[in-house]
C-alpha cells in the first residue's frame, strides 16, 4: 500500500493545482528546449559541413568570378558563401562606379559585415532561449516545491497528531517539482554551452574567411591599373 | 525567440542549411517518453527487505484449521505418491506451539502436538512389533490373493471387484508402510518385496479394468453401493481412531483387517448372487475417488486458512515491533511470551504475560506495544470461521534480532 501512495504519477496526480501547473510549465520547457536542442545539433552540424566543402572549393584556385556564377542569384546562400556572394557582388558594382580603391574595400568589408551580422543571427537562434530554461526552471522548480510544502504544513495544522506518514506524501509531491525544474535545467545548460561554443567557433572561422576574402580583393585592386575585372 | 520563429518558418521551404521542426520534436518527445518510462518501471531487485529482522515472533495458538481428517488425507496422498519424503508434520508439532500454556485451550493444543510427536516417536518403537505382525499379515494376504488367483480363472469378474478391494487395502497398507519404512530397513526390505507384487497386481488390475470399462453400464446397484459406502465409512471411522490413538493401533489393525475380511465376504457371496456387480463396484470407487477429491480439497482449505492466518500475524507482528520501546539495557538474551485476547473487531481485549522473561520493564514494554499496536482491524478481513481461531495469539519478544 505504501508502494502504491509514494510512486510518482500517484504523487503527480495527487498534488495541488499550482504545483501541477508549474509541473506541466516544467515539463513544456524541456520538451521545447529538448526540440531546441536537436534542431540547434542539426543545424550546425550542417553549417561546418557546407563550411569546410566551400573552403575547400575556395581554395581549390578556381576563378572567382566561376565561383561567384556558380551562385545563383536568386537563391540565397548561408555562412561563408553567403559573405563571399555579397562581398563579390558589392565588388563588381562599386568597380565600374569608382576608381578609388579604399571606396570598393569598404563597400565590400560592410557588406560583408553585414552578411555576416545575419550569419551570426540565424546560428545562435533560439539559443537564447535554452539560456532562458536553464536560468530559470530551477526557479520555477523551487517555487512549485515551497507551494508544495505551505500546503503539506497547512494540512499538518489540521491533523491531531503530527507524524512522519502525514507529511511525508506532501514532501514528496512538492519535492518533484524541484526535481522537473533540474531535470529540464541540466540538459539546457550543458547544450546551450556546447551549442553556443560551436557556433560561435563557426562565426570565427566565417570571420577568418572574410578577411582572406578581403585581402585577395585588396590585393587585385592594388596589382590592377585601371582594368575592371579583378581576377 | 519568438521573433526567430515566423522567419524561420519563411525561410523553411527554400533553405538547405536549415533543419525542420518535426524531426527535433519528435526526437525530444521520444526522449521525454523514454525517461518516463524508465522512471515507472519497477526494479524488482531494489524491493528486496531483509525479512530477518523481525523482533517479534507470533504463534498461533488455537488452531482448529487442521483437523485429524484432512491431515490423514494429506497421509495418504503423499503415500499415494510414493513420494520418499516424510509426512509434513502440521503445525501444531511445531516447537513454537509446544509452550507451556496456561489456558485449557492451549493445554489440549499442546497435548495434540505431544499426541502428534508421541504418534511419530511409538511409529519408531512399534515399528518391530508392527514389522513382525505386518509380515505375517502380509504372508496371509499373500496366500489368500493366491486363491483369489486360482479362482480368478473361474470368476474373473468377482475377481476384479476382490482386487480393487485389495489395492484399497494395500493403498491403506501402504500409508502405514510409508510411516514404517522410514523407521527401519527391514522393513523396507519386505515392504519391496510387497511392493513388487503389488505392482504386479497392479498390471493385472489395470488390464482388468479396461476390460471393465468396456462392460461399463449405468446399472444402479444400490444396496451394493450402500454396503460398500458402509464398509468404507467404518473403515475410515477405523483410520481415524486409528490416527488418533496410536497406542491402540495394532488392536485397531487387527480389527480393521477383521472388519475388512467381513466385508469381503460378504461382497463375495454378493459376487456369487450378482453378476454385473462390477459396475456398482465401479461406481463406489468412483464416489471413494470423489470422497478422496473432497478430502484432498478440505486439506487445501485447510492450507489457505493457514495462509491467511499467517498474514494477519504477520501484518501483527509489524505493528507491534513498530510499537515496540526496547528500554534501554534490556539484554539480547530476554525473551517474554504474551498470550493476546482479540475481541471479534480486533480490539484487544486482554494482554497478558505467558511466559515472562523474569525482567519485569521488559514485560512491560511488551504489553504496552501490543497495547500500542492494537486494535488489529485486519482481522474483519477474515472469514469468520479463522476470525474465531486468531483470536488467541501468543507473542514471543526477543530483542537479539534488532541490529
Amino acid at each position: 500500500m505504501n508502494d502504491n501512495t509514494m510512486s510518482i504519477p500517484h504523487l503527480i496526480m495527487n498534488a495541488s493545482v499550482v504545483v501541477q501547473l508549474v509541473m506541466l510549465l516544467l515539463m513544456v520547457g524541456s520538451i521545447l528546449s529538448w526540440v531546441v536542442i536537436f534542431q540547434r545539433s542539426i543545424a550546425l552540424r550542417r553549417a561546418k559541413q557546407e563550411y569546410n566543402q566551400f573552403e575547400e572549393s575556395f581554395w581549390s584556385g578556381v576563378d572567382l568570378n566561376e565561383l561567384y556564377r556558380e551562385i545563383p542569384a536568386d537563391d540565397p546562400r548561408h555562412g561563408a558563401e553567403h559573405m563571399f556572394q555579397s562581398g563579390f557582388r558589392e565588388f563588381n558594382r562599386l568597380m565600374p562606379k569608382t576608381r578609388n580603391a579604399d571606396t570598393v574595400l569598404e563597400g565590400v568589408q560592410r557588406s560583408m559585415r553585414v552578411a555576416w551580422s545575419r550569419e551570426e543571427d540565424r546560428l545562435t537562434q533560439h539559443l537564447v532561449f535554452l539560456a532562458t530554461v536553464a536560468s530559470a526552471s530551477p526557479y520555477i522548480g523551487l517555487f512549485g516545491t515551497v507551494w508544495g510544502i505551505m500546503g503539506s504544513f497547512q494540512s499538518l495544522s489540521m491533523t491531531q497528531q503530527a507524524t512522519l506518514a502525514t507529511v511525508a506524501p506532501w514532501i514528496a509531491e512538492a519535492l518533484i517539482a524541484t526535481a522537473m525544474g533540474l531535470f529540464a535545467a541540466i540538459p539546457a545548460v550543458i547544450f546551450y554551452n556546447r551549442l553556443s561554443n560551436n557556433a560561435s567557433r563557426l562565426l570565427g572561422k566565417y570571420e577568418d574567411f572574410a578577411e582572406e576574402f578581403h585581402a585577395i580583393l585588396h590585393r587585385n585592386l592594388q596589382g590592377r591599373d585601371g582594368k575592371p575585372s579583378a581576377s | 525567440m519568438a521573433k526567430g520563429k515566423p522567419l524561420m518558418a519563411t525561410d523553411t521551404p527554400r533553405d538547405p542549411q536549415d533543419v525542420g521542426y518535426t524531426l527535433p520534436a519528435i526526437l525530444a518527445v521520444a526522449v521525454h517518453l523514454a525517461i518516463i518510462i524508465f522512471s515507472l518501471i519497477n526494479w524488482p531487485s531494489s524491493s528486496a527487505e531483509p525479512d530477518s529482522s523481525s523482533i517479534v515472533q507470533a504463534t498461533l495458538v488455537s488452531t482448529e484449521t487442521f483437523t485429524d481428517q484432512a491431515q490423514q488425507v494429506t497421509e495418504q496422498q503423499a503415500a499415494m505418491n510414493t513420494a520418499a519424503e516424510p509426512v509434513e508434520a502440521p503445525d501444531t508439532s511445531e516447537p513454537e506451539a509446544a509452550e507451556p500454556e496456561p489456558d485449557t485451550q492451549a493445554a489440549e493444543q499442546q497435548q495434540a502436538a505431544e499426541e502428534a510427536a508421541r504418534q511419530e516417536a511409538q511409529a519408531l518403537v512399534e515399528a518391530q512389533a508392527a514389522a513382525e505382525a505386518e509380515a505375517q499379515r502380509r504372508a496371509e494376504e499373500a496366500e489368500r490373493i493366491a486363491q483369489e488367483q486360482a479362482a480368478q480363472a473361474e470368476a474373473r469378474e468377482a475377481e476384479a471387484q476382490r482386487q480393487r478391494e485389495a489395492e484399497a487395502q494395500r493403498a491403506r497398507e501402504q500409508a502405514e508402510a510409508e510411516r514404517q519404512r522410514e523407521a527401519e530397513a527391514q522393513r523396507a526390505r519386505e515392504e519391496a518385496e510387497a511392493k513388487a507384487q503389488r505392482e504386479k497386481e497392479a498390471q493385472e488390475q489395470r488390464e482388468r479394468e479396461a476390460e471393465a470399462q468396456r462392460q461399463r453400464e449405468a446399472e444402479a446397484a444400490a444396496e451394493a453401493e450402500r454396503a460398500r459406502k458402509e464398509a468404507e465409512a467404518e473403515a475410515q471411522r477405523a483410520r481415524e481412531i486409528e490416527a488418533q490413538k496410536q497406542r491402540e493401533a495394532e488392536a485397531q489393525r487387527e480389527r480393521e483387517a477383521a472388519a475388512q475380511r467381513e466385508a469381503e465376504a460378504q461382497r463375495q457371496r454378493e459376487a456369487e448372487a450378482e453378476r454385473q456387480r462390477q459396475a456398482a463396484a465401479e461406481a463406489a470407487e468412483a464416489a471413494m475417488q470423489r470422497q478422496l477429491a473432497g478430502e484432498a480439497e478440505a486439506a487445501a482449505n485447510a492450507q489457505q486458512a493457514q495462509q491467511a492466518a499467517n498474514s494477519f500475524i504477520n501484518i501483527v507482528r509489524r505493528a507491534v515491533e513498530q510499537a515496540w520501546l526496547i528500554p534501554p539495557g534490556a539484554s539480547d538474551s530476554l525473551s517474554a511470551t504474551l498470550q493476546i485476547r482479540l475481541g471479534p473487531s480486533g480490539e484487544l481485549l486482554a494482554a497478558s504475560i505467558a511466559t515472562s522473561s523474569g525482567d519485569s520493564a521488559f514485560d512491560r514494554s511488551a504489553i504496552q506495544a501490543v497495547e500500542q499496536a492494537a486494535p488489529f482491524s485486519e482481522l474483519r478481513d477474515l472469514p469468520a470461521d479463522q476470525q474465531r481461531n486468531l483470536r488467541q495469539i501468543n507473542l514471543r519478544f526477543t530483542p537479539g534480532d534488532v541490529r
